[in-house]
């Protein structure tokens, strides 16, 4: 956005604006997109879930206000903007108006280190990953804030489980994608997408063939575990099917959001469904190359920039609308496949989540950063991050390590989660048994 | 040292997975369940009372309202409790309808309660849309034959009110040959789930013992182990006729319950079949002419019970020789089977109460009356 805005100031209208306007007028102009396009594109992810869901069910959908119902999340802002805004006498009046602004305030701090396209990104933080992570950690207070002030029993305990289920699952999500800091040697996201360009085959090259922006992380094993294990993890977070036991409706009515009204429950639903999206854009930006796909390359060599003053400003834009069209595009289908996964599933139980993250997850993840070591010794054999100890017989070719890597690490990854899923299972068998022998093999009732 | 307490929620009376307005009264140590209570009354409509100042005849509308999903069942008990007690004789043709009816009541019932019994696990209403999709078209065939999709109000004192419309059979066949592709679908819906599995094995347990010693029947005490159905115990009407069986569960877990009902529709099923090779034809009438809709039985009692879909569904009757009952009692399947819920939730966790009570399927207005 830089170069855009310094040529079209300076070369084109010739004002010779110092270089630190030119900075405030880029940064301005990315934030104001930011900041009224991602909140509102959001709006229609409800649009769209509750749509794809109707067809799940065979029914229409929201199909009366404008066309197709397309201005159907209009009119529900519009009456969540006229509904009385009703504060339990018993509540914390204080904490039970912050709790809706402390959700929904970090969220969209999070949209400022999300890559949308080359150079395309609010603040280039080098720690974007642990900044996203941490700033979202942040709207679990809020949670639990509203779950205590709302003086509602439900609400507590909806706000217990929104605690316990996002702090346990933070572990596993942020395990699995330590393996592409790992890769990538930076946790910001843009050095992580700028690091899947190329082919199939991830962090290595093939000389003579074009950069097709197709060397997503998730084609090798170790990327393909992490993605699974993350995409898991962010269901739970984002508290959707079948993780969604904080706002169980068929349990605890609405869990921590029970006792808000009109916009304040706006909010946290707003809260949400940004934070589906941002998961979902996460997932796209590290394992799925983000902005990155075929044509982005092309246009970059042929954008302004300082490396390459005669370049045609008219591809910076270019390489920006299509980094971010493939960006919404993977980022949608992430966000169907969680829509389907509502339509699909009933969801667990509190202790069947924290097993599942505790007894499978997060081994699983740790195995997967040893597997992520070895790729990156594998594929980097022979120089001074990889295997010194064994040497090849003349220099092996990118292509050979990258293959020995690959067989290595799946038969590791394989193997971990044969062995989980068996210990896990053997849980089950267990209780299948003492079942069958009429006993009680979950929970033995207390004598009251 | 950190102390904790044990809290105590309501569960209803307004609550989405409650069924209707029926309150819970538990005691939860953090998510586990220490204690239940059940608490109903807030449906009551005083129905008993309300009957012994009507006539017969206008009572058999008010059956329909009991267990709203099974009208026909209870019409069904209602009329038979007065035959018994005015003596009145019921046409063969007469008898298979109705039988027909109550078996098309059992497959709907049970397909809408495993319908709703995974949607209160949490998934987002689509198995309840595969659940009453059957439904709708069994509906239909109420709505054929007697202008009514819910309160049907079809039967008679010694028949049905009307005969069935020419096209009926045809229809009913058409349902006949896509049912157990439907019914293989919906047990696969449970059989092939992880997730479904996790949350119904081993959940909500409920011994034979205790199950005899509440006086629990229909499919939550076959879920038990107890092959009791009054079909086969005491055949009322025609049942003796057919050639089905009684499927029982092993453990007495939600699993069994979901198990025995998909069972029950095949069973049910098997008897439609076997309704429609022996149907009578019209010549023997589908109500006995001599039957006065206007009955005034001698004095005397009569109780009559069927094997409605959630249980034994009994009408006991006083008569003092009047046109009025003089007491008019309900034996509702759904107020029995519920009052053990306290021993099934005690130890599980707080989301488990909501798929037990969704296992015991209960209508809240033939619950409270």
């Amino acid at each position: 956005m830089y170069d855009v805005v310094d040529f079209i100031l300076n070369t084109q209208l010739g004002l010779n604006s110092p270089d630190w306007v030119v900075m405030l007028i880029s940064h301005l102009i990315v934030v104001a997109i930011l900041f009224a396009i991602a909140p509102v594109q959001v709006l229609f992810l409800t649009y769209y879930e509750r749509r794809a869901i109707a067809r799940m069910q065979d029914r229409v959908g929201p199909n009366r206000v404008g066309y197709e119902g397309l201005l159907q999340p209009i009119a529900d802002g519009v009456k969540m903007f006229t509904k009385e805004d009703i504060v339990p006498v018993s509540a914390d009046q204080r904490v039970h108006l912050l709790a809706p602004i402390v959700t929904a305030a970090p969220v969209m701090y999070m949209f400022a280190v999300l890559p949308w396209g080359p150079n395309m990104i609010a603040v280039d933080l080098p720690t974007g990953l642990l900044f996203f992570f941490a700033i979202s950690s942040i709207s679990t207070v809020g949670l639990l804030m509203a779950g205590w002030a709302s003086n509602n029993k439900f609400a507590l305990l909806g706000a217990m489980r929104a605690v316990a289920q996002v702090v346990s699952y933070e572990i596993p999500a942020l395990l699995s994608l330590l393996f592409a800091v790992m890769l990538t040697g930076s946790m910001s996201l843009m050095a992580i997408v700028e690091a899947q360009s190329g082919l199939f085959i991830s962090t290595t090259d093939v000389p003579n063939i074009p950069d097709l922006g197709l060397g997503w992380f998730v084609f090798t094993p170790v990327g393909f575990l992490a993605f699974v294990c993350f995409f898991i993890a962010a269901l739970a977070e984002g508290e959707r099917t079948p993780f969604d036991i904080p706002e169980a409706d068929s349990e605890i009515v609405a869990g921590y959001m029970t006792e808000y009204s009109g916009m304040k429950f706006a909010l946290f639903y707003l809260a949400q469904y940004i934070l589906n999206f941002l998961l979902c854009a996460i997932t796209a930006t590290i394992f799925f190359g983000g902005w990155q796909g075929p044509g982005i390359a092309w246009l970059v060599s042929q954008s302004l920039s300082a490396d390459n003053p005669a370049g045609n400003p008219v591809y910076n834009v270019l390489a920006g609308m299509l980094g971010t069209f493939y960006l919404l595009a993977k980022t949608y289908a992430f966000f169907f496949v969680m829509v389907a996964l509502r339509g699909a599933f009933p969801r667990l139980r509190i202790d069947q989540l924290m097993n599942f993250g505790w007894k499978f997850l997060i081994p699983l993840t740790m195995i997967n950063i040893l597997s992520a070591a070895l790729w990156i010794a594998i594929t980097r054999w022979g120089t001074a991050q990889g295997f010194g100890i064994i040497e090849f017989a003349g220099e092996p070719s990118n292509l050979v390590r990258w293959l020995i890597a690959f067989a290595v690490t799946l038969v590791i990854n394989v193997a971990a989660y044969w062995f989980l899923a068996r210990l896990n299972i053997q849980d089950h068998v267990a209780r299948q048994a003492a079942l069958a022998a009429g006993g009680l093999a979950v929970s033995p009732p207390r004598s009251a | 040292m950190i102390t904790t307490d044990e809290l105590q929620i309501n569960i209803g009376p307004q609550h989405p997975s409650t069924h209707g307005v029926f309150r819970m009264l538990i005691t939860v140590d953090g998510e586990t369940v220490v204690n239940l209570e059940p608490v109903f009354g807030y449906l009551h409509r005083n129905h008993e009372q309300l009957a012994e100042v009507n006539t017969y005849l206008q009572n058999m509308p008010y059956t329909d309202r009991l267990d709203y999903f099974n009208s026909m069942a209870n019409n069904h008990a209602y009329a038979l409790a007065v035959e018994k007690l005015a003596g009145i004789e019921v046409p063969e043709r007469a008898e298979y309808i109705r039988v027909l009816m109550v078996e098309l009541t059992r497959i709907l019932n049970h397909a809408g309660a495993v319908g709703f019994m995974i949607n209160d696990m949490g998934a987002w209403q689509t198995p309840l849309a595969f659940g009453i999709r059957e439904r709708e078209k069994i509906l239909d065939l109420f709505e054929l034959v007697s202008g009514a999709r819910m309160m049907c109000n079809y039967f008679r004192f010694g028949g049905v009110v009307r005969d069935l419309p020419d096209d009926f059979i045809p229809r009913l066949k058409k349902l006949m040959v896509a049912m157990p592709a439907y019914i293989d679908e919906l047990e696969r819906l449970l059989r092939e789930n992880e997730i479904l599995l996790a949350r119904s094995e081993g959940i909500g347990i409920l011994p034979r013992e205790v199950a005899v010693s509440y006086g629990v029947t229909g499919p939550v005490l076959r879920g038990s182990g107890i092959a009791y159905d009054i079909r086969k115990a005491e055949p009322y009407s025609i049942y003796d006729r057919f050639d089905f069986d009684v499927p029982v569960g092993s453990v007495g877990d939600v699993y069994d319950r979901f198990l025995v009902r998909i069972e029950e529709m095949r069973q049910s099923r098997r008897i439609l079949e076997q309704i429609i090779e022996q149907l009578p034809d019209a010549s023997g009438g589908h109500i006995n002419p001599k039957a006065r809709q206007n009955v005034r039985p001698p004095v005397g009692d009569a109780y009559a019970r069927i094997e409605s879909p959630k249980g034994e569904l009994g009408f006991y009757l006083v008569s003092d020789g009047s046109t009025k009952p003089y007491r008019y009692k309900v034996r509702a399947p759904s107020f029995i089977n519920l009052t053990p819920l306290g021993d099934m939730c005690r130890g599980y966790k707080v989301a488990d109460i909501v798929v037990i009570l969704g296992s015991i399927d209960i209508v809240m207005g033939e619950v409270d009356r």
